[in-house]
């Protein structure tokens, strides 16, 4: 599959041609995939996707297994999360929650690789869906919701979505589809809450370690003999080829001939059944009428347990073990593969079944390879093919034959004695009991010798008569036509440490077939656990790969934690540098984030720039600080609801946080007060000890009503002293200059203005008169509270049409405020009378004042019941010009 | 996703700056200590798994700064915590004052949790002002366990983490077994295996 887009078509128009007439593929994730992998167009991603399609293949085929509950689309309506960490489980498994609306599923999986792939698939196809822009369309489905009705006529059972991929995900073992744990940490980068990363981190999503739990179990299989002993426990293998015959007389003189009854029975037979009946369907009544023969023969002294009863046609393996040990038994799975005609059909072949006893794995494999004297090559492939096609796929990992401990292999494996040596000869050399001798020709040994076969293998000493072939019923070699000459068909082997073989025999009393019953009695050491000894070293890798885990937490630095800004002047912002370096090992996604219930991740009258960045292992970042108070923080800070105090929280994801401190010393100006606060002050304001001037700040605007103020317990300025120190100015030196509020000041000489004017009761200010005329613009736009105070705008824009109404909204300002406003259109009166000089019309100047004077409220301004202000920008400026300017053209005093 | 553990839990460990908060962790996540003092100024954490019954407990254990000008920052950080530890220096008696203030501070920022009193620094007995009887009958009436540590001397550190992760381990049980019968669930993977009949074809 090399292109990525026709090919994945004919991919599934193929599987859609396999199905019957009348079925559809009905699939979640198809269509997604489908878009996913046109993504991504990776080539890896599109081979991986293709064995995927081949291994649902397989289970399409076996339709009776799966019936249709509910199907459901993976919109973005659905929604998938694993619950490993549910504070109400106390369990090792895996619950999946699946929803979409109202469909609520909770999926309780076994930890392990099936589960590992089902949630991977629905992760992945959830992802999809979730990135696509326009809600996909699922209504083909539709049809198969909410009761599938399928078309009358077939027979065999829905094949549908949700089990075939349940179901998928078990036949998709050797994949190597890699896992998408990491997109899913990925997504959460972005996410400036801070909640979101901590939940990831405590359920432990963050893990930097993948495969953590298969490097512990590496770890303790390398130490096992360290926290193992070895247990002697005795194992009675057994094979027989029974020639289709049925039981007709006890197995007791081959199964149970020894003093002692052995911990293990493995008993193989084969030619069960010859039966066509057998062969085709693999059904047979001998499986029933051996197994209970076997059951009557094992040795009395001991109880036994059936652990796994396997067939395939002809070959059956019981595994039995002694009760006392039943409780150590654990993952049992069998497993058959056929090798006969065709190379797959069940007349030969090999069953094997295979379990851990204690801390030891062990598998015993009854096989009965191909016929005839010079089938040698047959014989070793079947063998070969056995080992390589077996493979027990219920546990986890999957494991094939050589992966156990100890291997125990019996059958009737069919190596002859050579053909070339004379019948007579074989017979003579055999009343002589010279086995040693015929042994030289035995195949088995040649091919064994030549490690073509059962490498690793061994076999006890030989010292028993040809099990095969004997005239049924006698012990006298075959005198039919055929007229075989003697072998020793019949074989038991081992492979693995901590072997002894007892005793390795024939049985001839047993006369019902042509071959007799062979059986080795031997010793196995079964590795068992010492629990102290295992818990001791478990907690010491335990510890090696929390120590691991933990070196691999992101890791920073920052040169300072408490960075001081000194004094800090209106307007004038002040820049300090932060270092942050990424000490660690792995690179590191930092973020300044939100504390609690903070809008934003630090106070308005900071920056910090990059607030977020990604540092790789030695990289520095450096982040810029920036404090600037302006005219939407002065005040606060002026009336000390807030300070020059800050804690910036820096989150490194998947790790730690880290508190910097931003500090400074707001020195307090009469720019962004408000003008009740302006008025109270006698002094210039750096003179005012800064308790007051919070005092005076906070106190300010009890209630707008006109003429509160005479409360008082001082006297108070008629307007604040810096208005009237820079109207005055602009009397004596402005009057006359032109572009007089046109053109623009000097950020410098306006600076030194706002100094002065803190800091002195000046006679003169400095700077020029541009200066000075933006600085009166500067402190009537920073005032607190504008001249037309927040909460009398609406009435002044929407009464901006009459006079008489404007000069009801200027009766109700609060007296203070009536003061200024007549100062400054006093002043603009002047001003005009000048135009002729300065330049100024009328209509400039107001448009200036305006905007001024009369200001929109901030976004979070409490405004009571009256309805938020909402005007498009040209038609606010109107109505503001429009209200100043029927002050300027009517007498306040008429 | 195949884990190494049976649970997890978050543990967070509380108590007034200089206790000895970080060497606690130090010591029980990565067995070690240094004399020199570092104040912790944030929150970090390690993790450490610990067989306990014979099953594995992940512990995720949150250290946080203990200043003051902190604590509205780092209350935030009691979410979905399992366990608390608030410790103390048995040689401070103003941080043995202030338990009750960070128990507040639990009370404040989580619903349910298991919590334990810790006396750390326990290994100079001339310097010890904060009698183990006055600590032990203070726990009593809080009605919280008691344990005095010292991460210099590696003393207690382990028993007082397994009590703690002992008493979050019982809690998780309980609930599990009031909770047992609320949800109906599928069960995947563990019914009835598909018995293969035949691989031919």
């Amino acid at each position: 599959m090399s292109t990525a887009g026709g090919g994945m078509e004919s991919l599934i128009a193929n599987l859609q041609a396999q199905l019957p007439s009348g079925h559809r593929i009905v699939t979640i994730s198809f269509s997604l995939k489908h878009t996913f992998y046109y993504k991504r167009a990776s080539h890896f991603e599109l081979y991986s996707l293709t064995n995927f399609f081949k291994h649902w293949k397989q289970v399409l085929y076996r339709t009776d297994e799966f019936t249709l509950e509910r199907t459901i689309p993976l919109d973005t309506e659905f929604k998938c999360e694993i619950d490993t960490a549910s504070a109400n489980v106390v369990t090792t498994d895996v619950f999946l929650k699946l929803s979409r609306k109202k469909v609520h599923l909770l999926f309780e999986m076994l930890p392990g690789f099936k589960a590992n792939k089902f949630v991977d698939e629905v992760v992945k196809a959830t992802e999809v869906a979730n990135k696509k822009r326009a809600p996909p369309n699922f209504s083909w489905l539709e049809v198969y919701n909410p009761q599938l009705v399928w078309e009358s006529g077939s027979d065999s059972e829905p094949v549908t979505s949700t089990a075939t991929e349940t179901d998928s995900s078990s036949h998709n073992c050797h994949d190597a589809i890699p896992t998408h744990l990491n997109q899913k940490a990925d997504s959460e980068l972005s996410s400036p809450d801070v909640t979101a990363h901590r939940s990831s981190i405590a359920t432990g999503g963050a893990t930097p370690i993948a495969a953590r739990e298969s490097v512990v179990r590496y770890q303790m299989a390398l130490r096992e003999t360290a926290y193992t002993d070895l247990r002697q426990i005795s194992i009675f293998l057994g094979t027989y080829n029974v020639n289709g015959q049925p039981p007709t007389s006890g197995l007791a003189d081959w199964l149970s001939v020894d003093k002692d009854p052995p911990d293990i029975y493995a008993v193989g037979f084969q030619e069960l059944d010859l039966s066509k009946e057998a062969f085709l369907f693999n059904e047979t009544p001998r499986e029933d009428e051996w197994l209970r023969a076997v059951i009557r023969g094992l040795h009395p002294k001991g109880k036994y347990r059936k652990v796994k009863l396997v067939r395939l046609v002809g070959m059956m393996l019981i595994v039995f073990i002694n009760e006392k040990h039943w409780a150590y038994v654990r993952s049992v799975a069998s497993e058959f593969v056929g090798t006969g005609l065709m190379g797959k059909m069940g007349n030969k072949g090999g069953v094997a079944i295979r379990f851990d006893l204690h801390n030891s794995s062990l598998c015993f494999v009854n096989s009965h390879l191909a016929a005839h004297t010079e089938e040698v090559e047959r014989r070793n492939q079947d063998y070969l093919d056995i080992c390589n096609r077996l493979v027990f796929s219920t546990t986890f990992p999957t494991k094939s034959i050589k992966d156990h401990d100890q291997v125990f292999w019996i059958g009737d494996l069919n190596y002859r004695l050579s053909g070339d040596l004379d019948l007579l000869r074989v017979k003579e050399l055999l009343d002589q009991s010279n086995y040693q001798a015929l042994l030289q020709y035995d195949q088995f040994r040649a091919q064994h010798a030549a490690r073509k076969i059962f490498i690793g293998y061994q076999e006890g000493p030989i010292q028993f008569r040809p099990s095969y072939k004997y005239d049924p019923g006698t012990d006298n070699w075959d005198t039919s036509e055929k007229n075989r000459a003697p072998a020793w068909c019949d074989r038991c082997l081992w492979k693995g440490d901590n072997v002894q073989v007892k005793d390795y025999r024939s049985h001839p009393g047993l006369r019902m077939s042509d071959h007799k019953p062979v059986s080795c009695f031997l010793d196995c050491g079964v590795k068992i656990i010492d629990t102290v000894r295992y818990r001791k070293i478990y907690e010491e890798v335990m510890k090696k790969l929390d120590k691991l885990e933990n070196e691999f937490l992101p890791q920073v630095s920052v040169d300072s934690t408490e960075i001081n800004f000194g004094t800090v002047s209106f307007n004038e912002g002040a820049t300090k540098v932060l270092t942050v370096a990424n000490t660690g090992q792995v690179p590191v996604q930092y973020e300044f984030i939100k504390k609690h219930r903070d809008s934003k991740y630090c106070k308005p009258w900071l920056t910090c720039e990059p607030y977020t960045g990604f540092l790789m292992p030695g990289d520095n970042s450096y982040i810029t600080l920036e404090v600037l108070v302006d005219k939407r923080t002065a005040w606060s800070l002026n009336s000390g609801l807030d300070e020059l105090y800050d804690i910036l929280v820096l989150h490194l994801d998947g790790g730690k946080d880290i508190f910097i401190t931003v500090s400074g010393q707001y020195q307090k100006s009469c720019f962004g007060c408000s003008i009740e606060a302006l008025i109270q002050m006698h002094q210039p304001i750096s003179q005012v000890a800064p308790g007051t001037v919070c005092q005076y700040e906070k106190g300010a605007y009890p209630s707008v009503d006109p003429g509160n103020d005479s409360d008082s317990k001082q006297p108070v300025l008629a307007v604040p002293k810096e208005l009237w120190f820079i109207l005055d100015e602009l009397y004596r030196r402005g009057m006359d200059t032109p572009g007089l509020f046109e053109q623009p000041g000097l950020s410098s000489e306006i600076a030194a203005i706002r100094r002065t004017l803190d800091d002195s009761l000046p006679d003169t200010l400095p700077g020029s008169v541009h200066s000075v005329a933006e600085s009166l613009l500067i402190f009537l736009e920073t005032l607190k509270e504008p001249i037309i105070p927040f909460g009398m705008t609406q009435k002044a824009l929407d009464g901006c049409a009459a006079f008489a109404s404007c000069k009801s909204v200027y009766t109700s300002l609060p007296l203070s405020h009536q003061h200024v406003f007549k100062h400054i259109i006093s002043f603009l009166k002047e001003v005009l009378l000048h135009s002729s000089k300065n330049g100024l019309d009328a209509k400039t100047l107001v448009a200036l004042f305006g905007s001024a004077m009369i200001r929109l409220p901030p976004p979070n301004y409490p405004l009571g019941s009256s309805n938020s202000l909402s005007l498009n920008q040209p038609h606010l400026d109107r109505k503001r010009t429009t209200f100043i300017h029927h002050f300027l053209v009517n007498d306040l005093d008429d | 996703m195949a884990r190494d553990y049976d649970h997890l839990f978050k543990l967070l460990i509380i108590g007034d700056s200089g206790v000895g908060k970080s060497s606690l962790l130090l010591r029980f996540a990565d067995n070690t200590f240094s004399g020199n003092y570092i104040t912790t100024i944030g929150v970090d954490f390690k993790i450490r798994t610990i067989l306990l019954n014979g099953e594995r407990v992940k512990l995720q254990i949150w250290d946080t700064a203990g200043q003051e000008r902190f604590r509205t920052i780092t209350s935030t950080y009691y979410r979905g915590t399992h366990g608390v530890i608030v410790v103390y220096d048995v040689s401070s008696g103003e941080s043995f004052a202030n338990v009750k203030r960070w128990l507040h501070e639990i009370e404040q920022n989580c619903d349910v949790v298991n919590r334990i009193l810790v006396g750390n620094k326990d290994d100079m007995p001339d310097r010890k002002v904060v009698l183990t009887e006055d600590a032990q009958r203070f726990a009593s009436q809080m009605g919280i366990q008691l344990f005095e540590t010292s991460a210099k001397d590696n003393k207690n550190v382990e028993e007082m983490f397994n009590a703690i992760t002992q008493q979050v381990l019982l809690t998780k049980k309980e609930q599990k077994e009031q909770a047992s019968n609320l949800n109906d669930t599928i069960t995947v993977g563990k019914g009835r295996k598909p018995t293969k009949k035949s691989k031919c074809c």
